[in-house]
């Protein structure tokens, strides 16, 4: 199979059902034609029907919520069960830009890397992210020209230390290899810690820059009452075991 | 694999549904089968799981013959699941955390339950979240005779904790295909129940109340749509259809209040000039049940 998609979604159904269709036009626009879908229902309090999104998409329903890594997790374990090239983690709340796959795939290619993530903005055209930058001396992951006009930042493909998991193609032998997302990270910074742990492996993170999608952006309720703690497990794993973005200077291809 | 944990289900023809069952709580130490002579690959579906199997005789009602089952089982705590029920994704985990949570102060756990219709999930009034006891200390718990009574707990009501529904793993089940199949279920319910014999406390009226009741209390179209109707509708006539169920088993004791056996779900349609039999007009009866509706609401926090 050459792709997973793991949605996780806690409501949100009208949102999810837009970004839906605007997937199944980019995996068309990137050829790619096998492939399973897997919205995970987290806990929404109405639960999504089986066929609330058409035959191809399955769902997989938690009743108690589960972290977003654990929700992906469950997902990847899912939908990938037989094996698969690529993995694609996705937010109900990014509506993709039909060539966003195609684009995202290509710089993966372009970059040799093994995670590619995709430029997203704000619904008023500005960046919400075009990769990740690590300040320090704490290790603070920020998105780098975030709420800057997305025509005023540059589209040339570069290497980060890491990037959104609201968009995020993974190779599947790394994400097997990494056990996913680690799951101690309640809400938030998962992502991060991933890409960091890809590149101690060796493995280069990138982002496609040629297309914009949407991402609407912590549209989930509840989103940040988890984020101090996150953060807080997050620095203690990294703090002085990455390196400052600020510091060094930008990573380039 | 929670080695703490037996799963004691009764089948009758469930190979339609009893794979989900048996697909989302393969982490149970023991899964015992009670199967009641299927004849449709139900015990092949559960052998092939790994289940044991064990032949009960075909009985109407499932619950008279719970308890005995449940002596067979060694684990210290028992889950009881229908054929037509399922967890879902998680419930391993959820699981091990309720036994840990509540394990030391209660014997029994009541989990809400998500009715379906199809693949929807029903959230109206008396049918969400229908918390359902069966998940409980082996040898706690009683069944009673009838279809659907709530189990008694040996030690008492207070060793029993209902979960809050929201954030809590709930047992989804795949009750009806259709509405065809739920007016299909409740007349085999009221067909096969148990009634009182004596026939000094029947009373029809009795049974006409509780139709209104039903009505008022699952009208719930702010949860359930349109479908609300005929699912409070549906369960009214269930009432009815009891209530003629009994007075033929006592050898129609006493003249029926026809009029009150006619459609009930808008009383705007009741003749204005029907009377009962104790000569009080319909109008009276149609206030009340507004009124009793108007109270409901109340307490629902919702608009009239």
């Amino acid at each position: 199979m050459e792709m997973t998609i793991v949605i996780p979604s806690r409501g949100l159904a009208a949102l999810l059902t837009a970004c839906l269709r605007l997937l199944h036009v980019a995996l068309a626009e990137a050829g790619i034609s096998d492939h399973r879908i897997v919205v995970v229902d987290n806990a929404t309090p109405h639960p999504f029907a089986s066929d609330r999104f058409g035959p191809q998409v399955e769902i997989l329903r938690f009743d108690v919520p589960q972290s977003f890594s654990h929700a992906c997790n469950a997902g990847v374990r899912r939908g990938a069960a037989q094996g698969c090239r690529h993995v694609f983690l996705l937010n109900n709340d990014v509506l993709l830009h039909p060539r966003a796959i195609a684009e995202m795939l290509a710089a993966k290619q372009a970059a040799k890397a093994a995670v590619s993530g995709a430029r997203l903005v704000f619904p008023d055209d500005t960046i919400q992210h075009c990769g990740v930058r690590i300040g320090g001396p704490r290790p603070i992951p920020y998105h780098e020209h975030i709420h800057t006009p997305t025509p005023l930042v540059s589209r040339r493909l570069r290497t980060y230390q890491a990037v959104t998991g609201a968009a995020m193609i993974i190779d599947h032998a790394l994400y097997d290899e990494l056990g996913g997302l680690d799951e101690c990270y309640p809400f938030a910074y998962e992502d991060v810690d991933f890409c960091l742990r890809a590149r101690q492996k060796g493995h280069r993170i990138t982002c496609a820059q040629a297309v914009d999608s949407v991402h609407f952006a912590s549209m989930t309720p509840g989103r940040f009452r988890h984020e101090d703690e996150s953060r807080a497990i997050f620095e203690a794993r990294w703090a002085g075991r990455c390196t400052s973005d600020t510091e060094e200077g930008l990573y380039k291809c | 694999m929670l080695s703490q944990v037996t799963l004691i289900t009764h089948t009758r023809n469930s190979a339609k549904t009893l794979p989900r069952l048996l697909g989302t709580t393969g982490w149970a130490a023991r899964r015992i089968i009670v199967d009641m002579h299927s004849n449709d690959g139900t015990r092949d579906i559960a052998a092939a799981a790994g289940c044991e199997i064990i032949d009960a005789p075909l009985v109407d009602a499932v619950d008279e013959i719970r308890n005995e089952f449940l002596d067979m089982v060694e684990t210290e705590w028992t889950l009881v699941l229908d054929s037509d029920e399922f967890l879902p994704a998680g419930a391993e985990q959820a699981i091990a955390d309720l036994i840990t949570r509540y394990g030391p102060s209660h014997d029994a756990i009541g989990l809400p339950r998500y009715n379906m219709l199809g693949d929807g999930h029903l959230h109206g009034s008396l049918w969400y979240p229908d918390h359902q006891i069966r998940l409980f200390k082996t040898g706690t718990l009683r069944w009673q005779q009838g279809h659907h009574r709530r189990p008694e707990a040996v030690g008492g009501p207070g060793r029993i904790v209902k979960l809050p529904p929201e954030g809590s793993l709930h047992i989804h089940h795949a009750a009806y295909r259709n509405l065809e199949e739920l007016i299909g279920k409740q007349l085999h319910y009221a067909l096969t129940d148990h009634y009182d014999t004596d026939q000094d406390t029947f009373d029809f009226n009795e049974y006409v109340s509780r139709a209104y009741l039903q009505y008022a209390r699952r009208f719930d179209p702010h949860a359930d749509g349109e479908l609300s109707g005929a699912l409070a509708t549906i369960m009214a006539w269930d009432q009815i259809m009891r209530g003629l169920i009994h007075w033929e088993r006592l050898g129609r004791p006493s003249e029926l209040p026809a009029v009150f056996t006619l459609p009930i779900a808008t009383t705007s349609e009741v003749p204005k000039t029907a009377v009962r039999r104790d000569g009080r007009k319909v109008r009276k009866l149609q206030l009340k049940r507004h009124k009793l509706r108007r109270i409901l609401q109340k307490l629902r926090g919702r608009p009239h």
